[in-house]
């Protein structure tokens, strides 16, 4: 048999990295932009589109399916072809995943700072966009598999593995989550509501931690590692064991997003136990990592890039062990809602992510450039101006969390909140939140750096964007030896593979999902929790455009502290309305589960005109575009009826008389600000939101008002 | 050396424990603990010291057998203390850690495929990945089984009312010993500088920014002139700060404020009035001029 000639694609890995690195900077910017308006909230430039709420899911999306998506692809594009020694299966559908994927970020761009969203962290983007990031998913999986179909290698590498599952499982995590059903072009409602809507996200958001920002990059590292290193991977065996092991386990564990919430309780267990499991699988990508280094620890000293790898595949180890911990509840306890997490999840993205993308592009780029990296000094720069960033990052936000988490818990002896004020804690961590932004701009100053190295790099070389390669055709199967081992058996066959991972992902899955989904003990409901009203519904799907959820959590968890401060803790049943859930994530601002009736209407008139007159050195930002904005009442007929599809109990035909009723209730309210010489038309969107705020909570408030009128 | 320091400090200790466990206790149970914990601490004590006592008897032992066997000095000396094992070299006790082979055997472990030049070994999962592996599946396990099984741990609604009812003691106790328990019927009016600036001190930051720096009124009424909406008593005003009017925006403060923080600031609102603030919201409620109304406008 003769050797075959042909030509790896380098042009595509290439447009794929240069969108990495532009994106890279794109998102990192918008994210020291977010962190600055932590402490100086007027630095969103007095402007709606581009205030927190609506930026920090741009930022969250940017760096995770722009920076990082991009960087997947190139390093797939790259190692998938020399894994199989075969060119990409069509250089088209290779053009249409790289635009097309360019385009759904453009997209999220111009769509988020909008208020276009679902609200679903990290699955924000709204249905016409959903459905664009699928049809791009399947060109990538046929661009993959037409690669694998027509392999001149035998066996699958242990790297093609992990892209396999990474394909699979985002492909159900993606579909199950967008199940949303459209209102208008760019609104719509999901489909589940309440905590199956909150299963179901978190079963989505901790997945795309795994299996978009890990196994992906554990199957590049797989690559790039040994090459870099010019070592043989440590153990084969330990490389089937944590693989299989990582996507099974890995997939129960979202539950832990869900301690303490109104989630049952068996649920939540499981969540905690698979958690801890995940220790040694996550662990076993970092050994077999460092493993594979040893007998090369000399390179290291001197090799920049293998110095990026050592200290990412040391963030992966930090953050996979901090992980379960977080999960333990007495832990998630504290941590849970504050900068804890936003710590643990930038060591992840800036070290593991951030760090193993750096060494590929260092790697990579001189090489389809057929030259040498512009500059080693530069290079090195970046990596130390990098380290710093990420400790001066993550210690500051370290500090923070535990800080406030402490705080929020403390009582007096009289039994009383010691911070009984929630701005108390907001103020008392704010030069922690400076540090942040600080370290922040160290990790984008390296970023920039390198884009210059890079660009210097590729105007010093040409590009070989069909690189010559020869490999001998894969022998007839009747004539190959039998092989021994059932796992080398399955390395030959990859549909088997994905169908094998699609069955490894789903147990979990079902177990987890299917009981909460279906099985209507686990939700019960509450007689006296009503639809909301028109003007309350209008008023919600502001509080979801302005992205107020990024803040403010809608979930009162059963402690003392919590009940003492919001009030009674928030029960399952009051929640079967809520298409989509909204308790958020993160308690920047306080809980507002029970914020209905707290305070009179003026009050929160003043408060989103202007925070700061009502509770003087808050950091959110003013939202005084509420009061001259027209609240639009046009889709209030379509909502009404979605909400009808979806089983809230509203009268059939009531979307024609919805209007009417909005129009009384929103009178009511703007009569009473009249008297309190706030004159604002009843037409205006803060009227919307301050019923939806109103209500918030009350259908199963006990009255305790002591009425002496 | 040691020997003789624990054999001084031993009744020494003795000795102390009853007086530092008289100063502590007066309860007979805790002295009778103490007493315990003193003897078990002797018994273990007196254990070592029989030790160290016999293996000293051992080693002269020892040298006088050897010394009657004719062996010298030297070889008595070299008998006893022997030569000890050459230290392992800390890469050979990593590697045995680690459970690696060493790279010179690794020639021998490589498999024979190759992808893209990329060549695998074929070492074992190492031994204490395994061990990690096994004890969070046992942890896993056994998380399971207490808190779903057998019922041991608590979830989270019980862990609540447990938290809640030692938290409801704990409060108990302590104002039973303090002099806070404070009401709407016992609060008393009082104009002691003391109150009025601890008063102060609340209202303006928990009331001043709905009822204005100086009480004037803003989104919340007038706190200065003769026009109450929920009555001008002291009482009448520890009420409403207390349980707030959540129908017209006053919020409640009982979570917030301690019955002496609300007895504070309640007095300190009574001292402003008539203070005739530049800015005064027009009056609300009924007008109910005070008793004290001059004497307050002095």
């Amino acid at each position: 048999m003769q050797p075959e000639k042909f030509y790896y694609d380098n042009k595509i890995v290439r447009n794929f990295g240069i969108a990495t690195v532009i994106w890279g900077i794109i998102g990192m910017l918008v994210g020291l932009i977010v962190a600055i308006q932590l402490y100086h909230p007027a630095a969103n430039m007095g402007n709606q589109y581009t205030t927190f709420g609506r930026i920090r899911p741009l930022h969250t999306n940017a760096v995770i399916f722009a920076f990082v998506g991009n960087a997947i692809f190139m390093g797939v594009y790259y190692s998938l072809q020399r894994l199989l020694k075969a060119r990409m299966f069509s250089d088209i559908l290779s053009k249409i995943h790289f635009w097309g994927w360019q385009l759904i970020i453009v997209s999220a761009v111009i769509t988020l700072p909008l208020g276009l969203t679902t609200s679903h962290e990290y699955a924000e983007l709204e249905w016409p966009i959903d459905i664009a990031i699928t049809l791009i998913w399947v060109v990538f999986g046929i661009n993959m598999f037409g690669t694998i179909f027509k392999r001149r290698e035998r066996h699958l590498y242990v790297a093609i593995w992990f892209y396999i599952a990474t394909f699979v499982t985002i492909a159900v995590l993606h579909i199950v989550n967008s199940f949303e059903l459209p209102v208008s072009a760019f609104k719509s409602y999901m489909v589940y509501a309440g905590v199956q809507d909150a299963l179901v996200q978190w079963w989505y958001g901790h997945n795309a931690v795994a299996f978009f920002l890990t196994t992906p990059y554990l199957g590049m590292m797989y690559y790039f590692l040994p090459k870099m290193a010019n070592r043989p991977i440590y153990s084969y065996k330990l490389s089937i064991l944590h693989f299989w092991a990582l996507i099974f386990i890995y997939i129960w564990a979202g539950p832990h997003h869900l301690l303490y919430t109104t989630l049952p309780g068996w649920a939540q267990s499981l969540g905690v136990a698979f958690s801890v499991m995940l220790i040694a699988p996550s662990w076993g990508g970092m050994i077999n990592g460092l493993l594979t280094l040893r007998g090369a620890w000399d390179k290291v000293r001197d090799d920049v890039v293998l110095k990026f790898m050592v200290v990412g595949l040391t963030a992966y180890g930090m953050a996979t062990f901090e992980g379960p911990m977080l999960s333990l509840k007495q832990v998630n306890a504290i941590a849970h809602f504050t900068d804890w997490i936003i710590a643990h999840v930038h060591v992840g993205a800036l070290g593991w992510n951030g760090f193993l993308t750096f060494a590929i592009l260092y790697w990579l780029i001189p090489r389809i450039y057929k030259t040498e990296l512009y500059s080693k000094k530069l290079a090195s720069f970046h990596f130390w101006i990098g380290t710093l960033g990420i400790l001066f990052y993550a210690i500051p936000m370290y500090w923070a969390g535990f800080t406030q988490g402490l705080m929020l818990k403390e009582f007096t002896p009289e039994g009383i909140l010691k911070y009984s004020s929630f701005l108390e804690t907001t103020l008392r961590i704010i030069p922690m939140h400076v540090m942040r932004s600080v370290g922040g701009s160290l990790y984008l100053l390296g970023v920039i750096v390198m884009g210059y190295n890079l660009a210097k790099t590729m105007l010093a070389g040409k590009l070989v964007a069909n690189e010559a390669a020869q490999a001998m055709p894969l022998e007839p199967v009747h004539t190959i030896t039998p092989e021994l081992s059932w796992h080398r058996r399955l390395e030959r066959k990859p549909i088997k593979m994905m169908l094998a991972a699609l069955v490894v992902i789903l147990i979990g899955t079902f177990i987890e999902l299917m009981p909460t989904l279906t099985i209507s003990s686990n939700v019960p409901t509450i007689a006296s929790v009503k639809p909301y009203t028109p003007l309350e519904l209008q008023g919600r799907d502001i509080y979801i455009r302005e992205g107020c959820s990024n803040c403010h959590s809608q979930t009162i968890r059963p402690f003392r502290s919590e009940t003492e401060r919001y009030g009674e803790y928030s029960k399952a049943g009051e929640f079967v309305y809520d298409h989509p859930f909204l308790w958020g994530s993160k308690r920047t601002g306080p809980d507002l589960a029970r914020e209905g009736g707290k305070y009179g209407n003026a009050w929160h008139y003043n408060h989103l005109m202007d925070p700061r007159l009502m509770s003087p050195g808050s950091i959110m930002p003013n939202y005084d575009w509420l009061i001259s904005q027209t609240l639009d009442t046009s889709l209030t007929a379509a909502k009404i009826n979605a909400m009808r599809t979806l089983g809230v109990p509203y009268p059939a035909g009531y979307d024609k008389t919805a209007n009417r009723d909005l129009d009384k209730q929103a009178g009511v309210i703007a009569d009473d600000l009249a008297k309190n010489h706030m004159k604002v038309m009843k037409n205006k969107e803060i009227i919307a939101i301050i019923a939806y705020l109103q209500r918030l909570g009350t259908d199963i408030k006990a009255s305790k008002t002591a009425n002496n009128n | 050396m040691n020997l003789k320091k624990i054999l001084i400090l031993t009744p020494l200790l003795l000795v102390m424990q009853p007086v530092l466990a008289a100063d502590d206790n007066e309860a007979p149970s805790n002295l009778m603990n103490v007493i315990g914990y003193g003897a078990i601490l002797f018994t273990l004590l007196l254990f070592v010291v029989v030790l160290l006592v016999l293996l000293r008897a051992v080693r002269v032992m020892t040298r006088v057998a050897l010394k009657s066997q004719g062996y010298t000095e030297e070889q008595i000396a070299a008998e006893l203390h022997p030569p000890k094992k050459a230290k392992r070299s800390k890469e050979e006790v990593w590697n045995k850690l680690l459970s690696l082979k060493p790279l010179s055997q690794e020639k021998d472990l490589i498999m024979e495929h190759e992808y893209d030049g990329i060549q695998e070994l074929d070492n074992p999962t190492p031994s204490w990945f395994m061990g990690l592996f096994y004890t969070t599946i046992a942890f896993a396990a056994c998380y399971l089984l207490i808190y779903h099984v057998f019922g041991i741990g608590q979830l989270q609604y019980d862990e609540y009312k447990t938290e809640v009812a030692q938290a409801e003691i704990a409060k108990k106790e302590y104002l039973s010993k303090a002099a806070n328990q404070v009401d709407e019927n016992t609060v008393k009016l009082t104009k002691d500088p003391a109150v009025l600036a601890a008063g102060q001190v609340i209202f303006v930051s928990k009331c001043a920014p709905c009822h204005g720096d100086h009480a004037q009124g803003n989104v919340g009424p007038n706190l200065t002139d003769d026009y109450w909406l929920h009555g001008n008593k002291i009482n009448d005003l520890f009420k409403t700060i207390k349980y707030g009017v959540l129908a017209k925006g006053m919020p409640t403060w009982e979570k917030q404020l301690s019955p002496k923080d609300i007895a504070d600031v309640a007095n300190y609102v009574k001292s402003l009035h008539g203070s005739h603030p530049a800015g005064a919201k027009e009056p609300q409620g009924i007008n109910e001029p005070e008793e004290s109304n001059k004497l307050a406008a002095k």
